[in-house]
């Protein structure tokens, strides 16, 4: 039976992602102590000497909440991730890569092998003296050796096994995760399923810069380092694209206050399937021209169309959707 | 003591005072806007440009706020080259349709609200509006002051391109809201035949009855969605479509310069053109979203354009099994 004066078990993990999500946990600081006092950590391989032993031996449920970061780009995080759902009553997907597939999934534009071709053979910064190549099983003197399988495209975690909370952000604000810390151990979830950490409204609604006119229409989209940034003015009235409109607010607005456009890693609000897609409208509704050639003109400025309207949603969008069933 | 005697001020005299209202008494009533009017046509019989500017030269003040023409003009100027007179009409008719405002008569169309509490104030429907008609206010929501969007009413014609535009739903007229289209696009969650194509059509590209009338003797395999503009379309329909097992989708707007509310068609051909950079760039089958913009004088082109794209869908589907 279990004892109800036990701390609640918590678990940390790291899938496919740059490992920003963990660090943003140990911005907690100071706090990190009492956390550490209210809570009882049972597994968290990049700060603590767990193994997957370890995780294997807790009995299903026993965990009682997962923070689980980064995507599932090959059978190990796959694995782990069915691994940990067996053992946690609440899993959250924590951070953008485990909500939307995040900066990792835009290798999703490509298929594995082009990835690996890139990454091994022609990338320019590449020592290709020795030709290392991997692949999942070779031989050494040792014997055999095994590594995970690298999948054709990266999925989300809601794509791999079942989520109970969302919480996005590249990374989670600290104060977020301090929030939801403090949520949970109040026992003030919100209904399964829920977006946690984060608002229900747009970076838009907070976002102090004065909007765009209705006359304010644009002929050029550039980048933001193509531009002199008027701190006090909306960056699409400027031509740079800024994803604050299709992007949940709860950050804290860092980027724009650095002068720098929203990419929308906190993900699309509510009633949006579809972040980049969404995002079509917005740009439209600024281009000033009803020249067919000039359209494909203003079009054209756009660098990185895909990249830059799906930077942290890829893996979870239609179009990744439509291209891999 | 010297002071303007304002009764003696015509209507006329007043209309002209308002910029667009300066070439009233260039008409000579021929009637050739009349004939190119697709309000007269489709909408309202009773709309007339030709009558209202003689009813304001007239002097018949009540009559002509009434009169629906007033209301009803879209500025679409369709008209505007084919005058003789080379009287921009919709201006003069804004011009009347001011005095009305200021009179205190309002617009009968049905027009978009905003939900409050769902918007962020992001002013995507200020920028995409054709008519001005949105705009950015500060009030007190829930006990904060609070960044919003609100609508004027008599500026705006209903188009619903700011529905499509807003990010948050927040933005809504009856019949074009987001769940009412998509409720005619989720057709495999109604367990009914999933088309292989589906259309949408603006409510004024085809001028000819004919064209309408052809659409809807089309079988099954192709479902016609009517919106009142192409600018209603968000991209993220055309993807929900196409997931929910539909092969292509065609979006049909009014000609570059024939838009009916002026600028609907342009937004949409660079909504429609982005995303198929998108599928270029994701590597996804191209031609399955197409956008096509038929003139007033295109009889019959809503034909060869649906039929085109069931032919290069059923190429695409052999290709691919």
């Amino acid at each position: 039976m279990t004892n109800p004066n036990a701390k609640p078990k918590i678990a940390f993990y790291w899938a496919a992602s740059c490992g920003g999500c963990e660090i943003t946990v140990a911005q907690l600081g100071m706090r990190l102590v009492t956390v550490g006092e209210l809570v009882d950590i049972v597994f968290w391989p990049c700060v603590m000497d767990f193994k997957y032993q370890d995780v294997e031996a807790l009995d299903d449920g026993e965990i009682d909440i997962c923070f689980f970061n980064g995507g599932i780009r090959n059978s190990e995080n796959e694995h782990i991730a069915k691994l940990l759902r067996k053992k946690s009553k609440l899993l959250v997907a924590f951070g953008s890569c485990a909500c939307g597939g995040g900066i990792p999934s835009l290798a999703n534009l490509f298929d594995a092998e082009s990835v690996f071709e890139r990454v091994y053979s022609t990338v320019p910064s590449l020592d290709d003296s020795r030709g290392t190549f991997p692949t999942p099983s070779s031989q050494v003197p040792e014997g055999e050796i095994q590594i995970p399988v690298f999948y054709q495209h990266l999925k989300t975690l809601a794509q791999t096994v079942e989520v109970d909370y969302y919480m996005p952000g590249c990374p989670p604000v600290v104060e977020q995760v301090w929030n939801v810390l403090q949520a949970i151990l109040s026992g003030k979830l919100p209904a399964k399923g829920s977006v946690i950490g984060a608002d229900a409204k747009t970076n838009c609604d907070v976002c102090p810069r004065r909007k765009m006119g209705p006359s304010e229409r644009i002929k050029e989209f550039k980048r933001p380092h193509e531009v002199d940034l008027d701190p006090d003015v909306c960056f699409l009235a400027q031509g740079v694209i800024c994803l604050g409109p299709v992007t949940r607010a709860g950050c804290g607005l860092p980027c724009i206050e650095a002068n720098m456009p929203c990419r929308g890693c906190y993900g699309p609000p509510d009633g949006v399937v579809d972040q980049g897609a969404k995002l079509l409208s917005a740009i439209a509704a600024l281009v000033d021209t009803d020249n067919p050639e000039e359209l494909q003109q203003i079009m054209d400025s756009i660098a990185d169309l895909v990249g830059t309207c799906y930077r942290f949603t890829l893996a979870d969008s239609v179009l990744n959707e439509l291209k891999y069933g | 003591m010297n002071h303007v005697d304002k009764t003696s001020e015509t209507f006329a005299d007043q209309v002209r005072a308002i910029p667009g209202g300066e070439h009233l008494e260039m008409c000579y009533s021929c009637g050739t806007c009349v004939s190119k009017c697709m309000i007269q046509q489709k909408v309202e019989p009773e709309y007339n440009p030709r009558r209202l500017l003689r009813r304001v030269m007239l002097g018949q003040r009540e009559e002509a706020f009434e009169d629906p023409t007033t209301w009803l003009c879209s500025a679409c100027d369709l008209c505007y080259p084919a005058c003789p007179q080379e009287i921009h009409i919709s201006g003069v008719i804004g011009a009347i349709k001011q005095l009305a405002v200021e009179a205190g008569y309002e617009s009968p169309l049905e027009t978009v609200t905003v939900d409050e509490s769902l918007c962020s104030g992001c002013g995507i429907c200020v920028a995409v509006c054709p008519y001005e008609a949105h705009s950015l206010i500060e009030k007190e929501i829930d006990g904060r002051m609070d960044r919003v969007s609100t609508v004027d009413p008599n500026k705006c014609m209903g188009c619903g391109t700011c529905v499509a535009a807003c990010p948050l739903g927040a933005v809504a007229r009856p019949g074009i809201g987001n769940a009412e289209v998509l409720a005619q696009i989720r057709i495999s969650e109604s367990g009914k035949v999933i088309p292989t194509l589906l259309v949408f059509v603006c409510d004024w590209c085809l001028r000819a009855d004919a064209d309408v009338s052809l659409l809807e003797s089309y079988p099954k395999n192709v479902r016609i969605v009517h919106i009142p503009c192409s600018g209603r379309i968000d991209p993220q329909m055309a993807l929900i479509a196409l997931r929910s097992g539909i092969d292509g989708v065609l979006v049909c707007g009014c000609a570059p310069g024939e838009c009916h509310y002026k600028r609907g068609t342009y937004v949409s051909a660079c909504k429609i053109g982005l995303l198929g950079r998108m599928f270029d760039q994701m590597r996804v089958d191209d031609g399955r979203v197409r956008f096509v913009q038929i003139g007033t004088q295109d009889r019959g082109r809503i034909r060869e354009e649906v039929d085109t794209m069931l032919a290069s869908l059923a190429a695409w589907k052999e290709a691919r099994s």
